[in-house]
């Protein structure tokens, strides 16, 4: 048997790979990035939620599954370049900066995630204007290294906001999906912050509180047990605040329909989630559909979410839609079995 | 769960619904309307819903705020685009008629709100249908809202420009400082001077913002008369209208001595100079 | 990495999706052409004597400027307050050798009146639109539009012409009946596109160096909030995350453009507002402009590309000291603003002392001995007050053209005089008349 290829090596890409190495097929397992992990080793992410386990922790043991393993062959710093229909599967080229490979392979898993959200492009919260207004990837960093100070002068922040859907559920940058984890992760970073350092004051802007099925329990401790404030309508408007130093966030409370202007330290964007560049580049590669926001689109989405319906072709992971680690995990789990089961027949 | 499920359950019948209308219109405030205005809002409200662009404008709503955060005149004035994007999509009759008083005219049209707008809604267009339905239904509020607006109307309606520099008077734009008018004593030479001073000769005029040719603005005048807007101005201010239709008619002879006077110019022209007669 | 147009153009396809039955994102220009096809309208070309510039626009497709042989669109607030925004385009073009007509046979758009009072309608704007473009159409020139509100409304009243057959058979009929036909410009084009397509032109001709100078834009926002895709952006102009004009040509003229928080702010006109509600427009234009340029960017001009706002950023600080606002900030238009820098005079054509917010630290900040051209322009006046000619940017119109939209002053050396009449000649479209 031909081995199957595994393009990603996020939590889909290394489940994947770690069930089809334990289902006895040699497995290649292709990385654009140097690293293995994906997004959460990437921006170094801190805990996960809803269970606050440290990420390293959670990756970690996959990652460590992946390198244990002598059956399947990884490749770092390499994209795929070339797919061509084989004689059964596909005949793929693999690059690196200065090398390119050909290889038979007999079905391919596409794990190939999803990017975050550029938040320039809602230039309404001064991201990348104002130096402490960042994105919740940079904070989780902040978080991950044990150091939230605000970037312009290094002090430890007073007063943080969050500000959900950045760059979701929003026609005016094409993306009106929803992201599914903003909600959860900034809830999770604002308790982070009240359990390091009680006397930092956290307030949440919303539209919908989307910590669905048993999440929600994160939320109503947030409130509960850490006295993390929500309010509910969107930010318009960052402005520097009179008196200097802190920035102003103007806004709508669509609860009370009255404007709320506060001055803040920090001000952090739940960027949304779209289709990773990767994700775009295989879609074209391998003519896999997308869908009108750029996910790859499988065949059936109730009764078989992880088949392309193209043969050998299979998905798992961020790159059909915004994903958490424990749904991308299980999806990397069936696809490796429908690709076992395809390369076999 | 099957407690709830077998409890037994009832439906309104008609008369209980008739019963329970007075509380309902009790709650929207209805009942503060006169009988006129009840008909008169709902008539509005029918030809409000029915408009083609409240289909088109209207989409939906999340309820973000961010185009009332955005907006300049919900900053200074009782006025949210969140609301009356609320009231347009779900609104009724009373609400519409609430909104249709003093509210929509805070609105600066500078378009904010519809770029903020996250679903996708033109708010600044649908603010406009609603003005547009109370000027043409003659609301007390709106024409007392546009009183000051005679002289600009008068000259947009016979020569389409809104404002001339004689309008810019210093009694009248005192906050405007000085300079406004251009003619104050530093220069010591009157506006007439001043505006010949503006090197190009359509400009120099101080009665519009440029000279406008007599068939431009006759042209102009039937637009007005052919789409609605002379009826809509009718049922704002009839005076005013009338005094309009007076003075087109004195341009409408001017014109036609014109053409006489002109005849050997104009004879083997083609186009629009050929065939329009005021 | 993906360039701003590469992104923008998946959010075009995207948001062309979204919005399904709305209001979709299409190219109208497409349409255009089918409508063409049916006979249903003109088009307006721009062509090779037009010598065209290619710009992008917000979703990276892209635009012609037409740079010459161009029909003035002036605006109804420009030359009545700000008379040196006009007389600086029309310097330009001269000394650019650009060829043009500034006609007495246009009508504002009307929009300011729409949008201020709603003594109005779509047909009726459609109409106006409509009635302008078959005037620029009929003299061979391309219409180039001062006002930020009359490219907004024309973006619009395109839009609607194309998409809408019912107000296009009644805005035709309409026509019709004064002998005129339904013509759309290819492109609706604004007067800072013009600028920016002419950067290099300009700034080969600039007098005066800017390094000193810090200049805050103030993005119009008829300009870029009405159609937001026909709004021209630029890579090079805050890598193409704000629109290009006009803060492209400060840039290559070398003045700093500084940055301040509320760039995205309305300006305060609001229609009815800057004559009727002046509290609140002097307000907002105080508060929400004025001071974050001052204090925020410390400004020493700041420059837009509207007639109401500059009218409105201008006009409302005289009146700033009864609070304790003494900014008194100059507020110009960027083509004041260029001309000034290629040595146009202040007064005879910039025509600064309209401004109420003095421009005379600025002039010496650029190195302008505006001292002297006031001495001179103090003669001038005298001169005009005892009955001496104005002198023109261009020859003046003749008596007959106060009366038939006809041109005989301004006709350029080798051109006819008659307007050309619509030259194609189908059913539903041009030539016939109801
Ligand atoms: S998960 Fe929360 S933050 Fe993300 S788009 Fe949905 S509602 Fe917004
Ligand atoms: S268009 Fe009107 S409602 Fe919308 S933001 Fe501007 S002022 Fe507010
Ligand atoms: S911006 Fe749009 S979605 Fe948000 S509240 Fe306003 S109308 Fe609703």
């Amino acid at each position: 048997m031909n081995p199957i290829l595994v393009l990603g090596a996020g939590p889909a890409g290394l489940s994947a790979a770690s069930e089809l190495a334990s289902l006895g097929a040699p497995t290649i397992l292709v990385e654009r990035e140097s690293f293995l992990g994906g997004n959460p080793i990437r921006w170094h992410y801190s805990l996960l939620a809803p269970d606050l386990k440290p990420a390293e922790e959670v990756i970690g043991a996959l990652v460590k599954k992946v390198q244990a393993d002598a059956r399947i062959e990884r490749h770092l710093s390499t994209t795929l370049e070339k797919a061509e229909v084989g004689a059964k599967g596909y005949r793929v080229t693999l690059k690196t900066a200065d090398t390119s490979e050909i290889r038979d392979v007999s079905a391919v898993v596409l794990a190939t995630g999803f990017d975050h959200f550029d938040s320039r492009r809602k230039y309404e919260y001064g991201y990348g204007r104002f130096p402490d207004v960042i994105d919740f990837k940079e904070f989780e960093l902040m978080l991950h290294e044990n150091k939230v100070v605000r970037p312009s002068d290094g002090r430890v922040p007073q007063r943080i906001a969050w500000i959900l859907c950045v760059g979701s559920r929003d026609v005016q940058v094409g993306n009106p999906w929803c992201c599914r984890l903003g909600c959860a992760v900034s809830i999770k970073q604002a308790v982070e912050v009240r359990q390091k350092h009680p006397e930092v004051d956290a307030y949440v802007y919303y539209m919908d509180i989307r910590t669905y099925g048993l999440w929600e329990d994160l939320y109503w401790k947030s409130m509960q047990e850490y006295g993390v404030k929500f309010i509910r309508g969107r930010i318009g408007a960052v402005t520097p605040a009179e008196g200097g130093g802190r920035l102003l966030a103007t806004g709508e409370d669509t609860i009370l329909s009255r404007p709320t202007e506060v001055p803040f330290d920090m001000i952090v964007l739940a960027s949304g989630m779209e289709p990773s560049a990767g994700t775009k580049q295989v879609a074209a590669l391998f003519g896999v559909p997308v869908g009108p926001e750029g996910f790859l689109t499988p065949q059936l989405t109730d009764l078989n979410p992880v088949d392309s319906g193209l043969p050998g072709l299979f998905l798992a992971g961020a790159a059909t839609g915004p994903k958490a680690i424990p749904d991308a995990v299980t999806e990397g789990m069936g696809a490796a079995l429908r690709a076992f089961q395809y390369a076999r027949s | 769960m099957s407690i709830v499920a077998n409890l037994p359950r009832r439906t309104l019948s008609l008369s209980e619904e008739e019963a329970a209308r007075p509380v309902a219109m009790h709650l929207t405030g209805r009942q503060r309307l006169s009988s006129e205005e009840r008909t008169l809002s709902e008539k509005i409200f029918e030809e409000f819903r029915s408009d083609p662009r409240h289909h088109e404008f209207v989409l939906g709503c999340l309820n973000c705020g961010e185009c009332t955060t955005g907006c300049p005149a919900a900053r200074f004035y009782d006025f949210s685009p969140r609301e009356m994007l609320q009231i347009a999509a779900n609104g009724d009759a009373t609400t519409l008629w609430d909104a249709m008083q003093e509210k929509i005219w805070a609105c600066c049209q500078c378009y904010t709100c519809n770029m903020r707008c996250r679903f996708g809604n033109d708010i600044a267009g649908i603010i406009s249908v609603m003005r547009e339905l109370s000027v043409y239904h003659g609301l007390e509020a709106t024409r007392r809202t546009l009183a000051p607006f005679g002289r600009s109307l008068t000259l947009l309606m016979t020569v389409g420009t809104q404002v001339s520099s004689d309008m810019i008077q210093p009694d009248f734009f005192r906050d405007w400082g000085p300079f406004a008018t251009g003619s104050d004593k530093v220069w010591q030479v009157g506006a007439d001077v001043m505006r010949r001073a503006i090197p190009t000769d359509v400009l120099q005029t101080t009665r519009s913002a440029w000279e406008v040719s007599v068939q431009t603005s006759l042209e102009l005048f039937r637009i007005y008369e052919e789409t609605g807007v002379l009826d809509m101005l009718r049922g704002l201010d009839p005076d005013l209208t009338e005094m309009l239709v007076d003075i087109i008619e004195e341009r409408r002879e001017e014109f036609q001595e014109a053409r006489e006077r002109f005849a050997d110019e104009i004879a083997g022209m083609k186009g629009p100079v050929a065939t329009f007669q005021g | 990495m993906l360039t701003a147009n590469e992104i923008r153009k998946v959010v075009a396809e995207r948001t062309a999706h979204q919005r399904g039955t709305g209001k979709k994102v299409v190219d109208v220009r497409e349409e255009m052409e089918h409508l063409e096809e049916k006979g249903e309208i003109i088009i307006h070309r721009i062509r090779a004597v037009n010598r065209p510039v290619e710009l992008h626009t917000l979703f990276g497709w892209t635009k012609q400027i037409p740079t010459d042989r161009l029909w003035h669109h002036k605006s109804c607030g420009q030359c009545g307050n700000i008379p040196g925004y006009p007389s600086s385009l029309l310097w330009l073009m001269n000394e650019t050798g650009r060829t043009y007509l500034n006609e007495p046979h246009q009508t504002s758009c009307t929009a300011w009146n729409y949008h201020g009072t709603a003594t109005s309608n779509p047909v009726a704007l459609a109409a106006v639109a409509a009635r302008n473009f078959h005037r620029a159409y009929e003299t061979d020139h391309f219409p180039l539009i001062h006002c930020g509100t009359s490219y907004g409304d024309y973006k619009e009243m395109r839009k609607l012409l194309v998409e809408n057959a019912t107000v296009r058979t009644k805005v035709r009929d309409v026509l019709r009946k004064m002998g005129r036909d339904l013509v759309i410009p290819e492109e609706i084009v604004h007067y800072s596109e013009w600028v920016h397509a002419m950067t290099p032109e300009l700034v080969a001709r600039q007098k005066l160096p800017l390094s000193g100078v810090i200049a805050t834009v103030h993005e119009p926002c008829h300009y870029y909030k009405m159609v937001p895709e026909d709004a021209v952006y630029d890579e090079a102009v805050y890598s193409g995350q704000r629109p290009a004009v006009p803060s492209g040509i400060l840039m290559a003229l070398g003045a700093t453009v500084a940055d301040y928080s509320t760039w995205y702010d309305c300006c305060g006109f609001g229609f009815r507002h800057i004559l009727s509600e002046r509290e609140f427009s002097r307000s907002f234009a105080n508060l929400r402009k004025i001071r974050p340029m001052i204090e925020e960017a410390h400004a020493d001009v700041a420059i837009t590309s509207d007639t109401g706002c500059v009218t409105t950023l201008d006009k409302s600080q005289w009146i700033g000291k009864t609070h304790g606002l003494e900014y008194m900030l100059p507020v110009l238009s960027d083509v004041q603003f260029a001309a000034l820098a290629l040595g146009a005079h202040p007064y005879k054509i910039a025509q600064v002392h309209w401004h109420s917010s003095s421009a005379e630290r600025l002039m010496t900040k650029m190195g302008i001995d505006w001292q002297a051209a006031k001495a001179e322009f103090r003669e001038y006046l005298k001169a005009l007050q005892s009955g001496a000619q104005p002198e023109l940017l261009h020859p003046a119109h003749g008596e007959i053209e106060k009366f038939f939209a006809i041109n005989k002053g301004q006709v350029l050396p080798d051109e006819a005089v008659t307007p050309a009449a619509p030259t194609a000649t189908s059913g539903a479209g041009p030539g016939g008349r109801s």
